[in-house]
């Protein structure tokens, strides 16, 4: 202890400066590493390898619900080594999903995931990539008649009759039209979900003619969907008491159209999907339904799909996703 | 361990080496610190600079691929073989830049580009070898389709490379930012890192410099302290082997010796003047003894009683002169007892030489010839007593006595300003000029004939009177030569009313 005290308070100052000098090299050394960490991305970046190559075509218009798909299957993909790509979202030229494929084809990926929109020429390139060994698989629309290995969604048959059902019980008195916005290129004869709907609301309607229509929104250029519900709400005869939307911009669109043109209770608005807006207005009551497939199934099955594929060498031609119907009610549910 | 320890003290190095230690330690601190700001800048420098070398490679593939399509449309054009060899050239350079590019799937999104871009470039050769291939068979049809694919392809490619070159623009501007804040900071750190370098080495200098000169400080206060002959006071004790150690440790060591040494020269002092006390004493005590011997032989009463009956009766029998020089005799006694140990006046002193020439007269039948020059205004001065009749004796016992001539003793009592001036004057036989010298420092006081005296030799009159008036060489002997006299004069101040005592 003696010996301890009387060190001189130079010596300390010595040791002390020293250390001070130590600390400040080491953090600066450590602080300039993390730096060069952080300005790397580029050529140090450590990167994960990974067996497969995936790619994901999907309609860039509905981005919250196919980048909650994309998220889902991204994870499941990693769990089974492999690594998905999103097309669709991010490219500098605008291009349709037929150019998508054959880049992808082109690319030598190892599985495509398609969201099917009965392009012209689309089939074909489904077939084209499954006869150059890339398995393909649809999801939310099928393309039943190309060699896609399999389909992950719900059949039209099945959507129809839940629209059908939700339609059915929004049907009062004054219904006197039933307007259904579909969004794919489809003979209407052929369109199950059409005829899902149409004869769920005959049988509604017993008491009064209703008048049910379709509009085919899927348009060539990108704003058209507002133009057309916003004519919809412009035409003379007036909008339709209830309105049926099959996908998200179209709830969207039809949601602020309604709002905008102050027709809150006079028209009724079937969703779909749960984006945050959709799911205020159905908090709200201002959106009486909406309907969603369950964005996890669609993205597991699919990778699931792809992977049996490798694995086994085939794969389930059909999975099917819960749907999930969601009112005011049971949104309060969810959220408490 | 112990003394190891110790021999690497701190403060046993001397304060060259301790300053080289310190300023030396601040520089290196301060050269490694502005070494590290040095070599962290300049290689971020480095790094902005080869920081968007991607995009360059990039654009270089880009120009490849352009070159490729080029070459092949040249030849489906205007089929030369030097266009064909031009578009196998380019296609070379095309496949080596490709080798460049990931080919693995990876969670980065660049190299995945990399790696689509590689795949559909390797399928893009393809048709132009095929188109190539099928335009030199000169099969229109299949040429023209696989062209058709080609340039699709081409297109689809252009595509991806500009949508990598945002990607990796991206990424590069990022990581310019941050390279660019970085400098901002690396520049902000090494501020501060010197700043703190400074003042730590300001405090370290402070106390260095505070260490040093601390104990000269003190050392001369102390040095003052000790001026002022206080030698209690000390710096602290410091083992330090330093030169301020050293010089405090010579400091010490010089106040306890100067300390020891004033004692020492104090006690030599005390000693020695409590020898020359003794020895006046001594001397006291001895003609003490020796008036006691004289009084007890005689007493002093029953002499003076027997003299003055003897007087009486020389009255009685009309013998007058007798009965002179009986009083005389009772009177010369009586002061010689009476006065042995006070001052009295200057006449009384001349009254007893007169005394004792008077009965020496009456002895030797009137051989002395006594005259006196006496300035009677001064007799009232006080003296100390018995110092004339001791002169007068020795003129008379070593002066006149056995000379052939006639003998006379002059007494002369003179003012001099503030002095007053006696002389005994003789014409005997003189002393010699050693025997003066001798006779004033002391060195001759044997007493040849106690018995033929009145007890008081020279050297006693000269002390006491040095005693007296504190002040010497008030007697001083003058002998022209031999048998031509001697006098014996005293100067002493004149302090008439002045009534002192000398204390023995």
């Amino acid at each position: 202890m003696k010996n301890r005290k009387q060190i001189n308070k130079e010596v300390w100052l010595m040791v002390l400066s020293l250390l001070i000098a130590a600390l400040f090299i080491f953090i600066m050394i450590t602080y300039y590493k993390r730096i060069m960490e952080d300005a790397g991305v580029t050529a140090e970046e450590v990167n994960h390898e990974y067996r497969y190559h995936y790619e994901m075509i999907v309609d860039s218009r509905n981005l919250t619900f196919w980048n909650a798909v994309y998220e889902n299957a991204g994870e499941k993909a990693l769990e089974h080594d492999a690594i998905l790509e999103m097309k669709g979202i991010e490219s500098a030229e605008n291009y349709s999903k037929s150019d998508y494929m054959d880049m992808c084809i082109a690319a030598q990926v190892d599985g495509i995931i398609l969201e099917y929109n009965g392009e012209e020429g689309l089939q074909d390139k489904i077939d084209e990539a499954v006869e150059k060994g890339i398995p393909v698989v649809t999801i939310v629309n099928d393309a039943p008649k190309s060699l896609r290995q399999s389909f992950v969604g719900i059949n039209d048959y099945q959507l129809g009759q839940a629209y059908g059902a939700e339609v059915a019980k929004l049907v009062d008195s004054d219904t006197r039209s039933v307007l259904v916005l579909l969004n794919r290129v489809q003979e209407l004869g052929q369109n199950q979900l059409y005829a899902q709907i149409n004869s769920a609301v005959e049988n509604a309607g017993q008491n009064h003619k209703i008048k049910i229509q379709s509009e085919n929104i899927m348009s060539q250029s990108q704003f058209d969907t507002e133009e057309v519900i916003r004519s919809i709400f412009q035409s003379e005869e007036g909008p339709p008491q209830i309105l049926v939307c099959l996908d998200e911009v179209t709830t969207e669109c039809a949601y602020q159209a309604m709002i905008d043109y102050n027709m809150v209770g006079e028209v009724k608005i079937i969703g779909y999907y749960t984006s945050k807006t959709i799911m205020d207005a159905v908090g709200k009551g201002l959106i009486p339904v909406t309907i969603s497939m369950d964005v996890e199934q669609i993205g597991t099955y699919s990778i699931e799909a792809l992977t049996e594929y490798w694995e086994v060498g085939r794969a389930n031609s059909y999975y099917t996703v819960d749907l999930n119907v969601i009112t005011e009610d049971s949104s309060r549910k969810q959220e408490n | 361990m112990e003394k190891k320890k110790k021999r690497f003290r701190w403060k046993d190095f001397p304060l060259a080496v301790k300053v080289l230690c310190q300023v030396g330690m601040i520089a290196l601190i301060l050269f490694v610190t502005n070494l590290l700001m040095y070599w962290q800048v300049n290689k971020t420098m480095q790094r902005l600079d080869s920081i968007y070398a991607s995009n360059v490679n990039l654009t270089e593939l880009a120009e490849s691929l352009e070159s490729v399509q080029t070459g092949m449309y040249n030849y489906l054009t205007v089929k030369t073989s030097d266009s064909l060899e031009s578009y196998y050239r380019n296609e070379e350079q095309y496949k080596k830049l490709l080798e460049q590019l990931n080919d693995r799937p990876m969670d980065n999104p660049v190299k995945l580009l990399e790696k689509n871009i590689r795949k559909m470039s390797e399928t893009y050769l393809e048709y132009t070898a095929e188109t190539v291939l099928a335009k030199r068979g000169r099969n229109v049809e299949k040429y023209k389709t696989s062209y058709a694919e080609a340039l699709q392809m081409y297109r689809y490619l252009n595509s991806c490379i500009s949508d990598l070159n945002v990607l990796q623009f991206k990424n590069n501007s990022s990581s310019y930012r941050t390279l660019q804040n970085s400098i901002r900071y690396i520049e902000v750190g090494s501020l501060v890192m010197l700043v703190l370098m400074m003042g730590v080495c300001i405090l370290m200098l402070f106390y260095m410099v505070r260490g040093v000169v601390a104990p000269l400080t003190g050392l001369a206060a102390t040095a003052n302290l000790v001026g002022q002959a206080n030698f209690n006071v000390k710096m602290p004790q410091t083992d330090a082997q330093d030169e301020v150690g050293v010089v405090t440790r010579a400091f010490n060591t010089m106040v306890s010796s100067l300390e020891e040494y004033m004692k020492l020269t104090k006690e030599n002092m005390e000693k020695e003047q409590a020898m020359v006390e003794r020895e006046l004493l001594m001397e006291a005590h001895l003609k003490e003894a020796q008036l006691k011997y004289l009084q007890s032989q005689i007493n002093p009463h029953f002499l003076f009683n027997s003299l003055n009956a003897g007087a009486q009766l020389a009255m009685m029998e009309d013998a007058e002169k007798t009965c002179i020089f009986v009083e005389r005799m009772a009177e010369f006694f009586r002061y010689n007892v009476k006065k042995g140990s006070e001052d009295a006046t200057l006449r009384e002193e001349v009254e007893a030489v007169e005394n004792y020439i008077y009965i020496l007269n009456v002895r030797f039948a009137g051989d002395i010839h006594y005259t006196t020059d006496v300035d009677e205004s001064v007799l009232e001065c006080r003296v100390p007593s018995m110092i004339l009749q001791p002169i007068v004796e020795n003129a008379v016992n070593h002066g006149i006595r056995n000379i052939e001539w006639e003998g006379s003793i002059h007494l002369l009592i003179q003012q001099e300003g503030t002095d007053i001036r006696i002389s005994v004057i003789d014409n005997g036989k003189g002393i010699a000029k050693e025997r003066i010298g001798q006779i004033l420092s002391g060195e001759l006081r044997t007493e040849e004939n106690p018995g033929d005296s009145t007890g008081i030799g020279m050297h006693n009159v000269i002390s006491r009177l040095e005693l007296y008036y504190k002040q010497k060489n008030l007697l001083t002997i003058k002998s022209p030569g031999e048998n031509q006299g001697t006098e014996v004069t005293i100067t002493i101040p004149y302090r008439e009313t002045e009534e002192t005592c000398i204390g023995y």
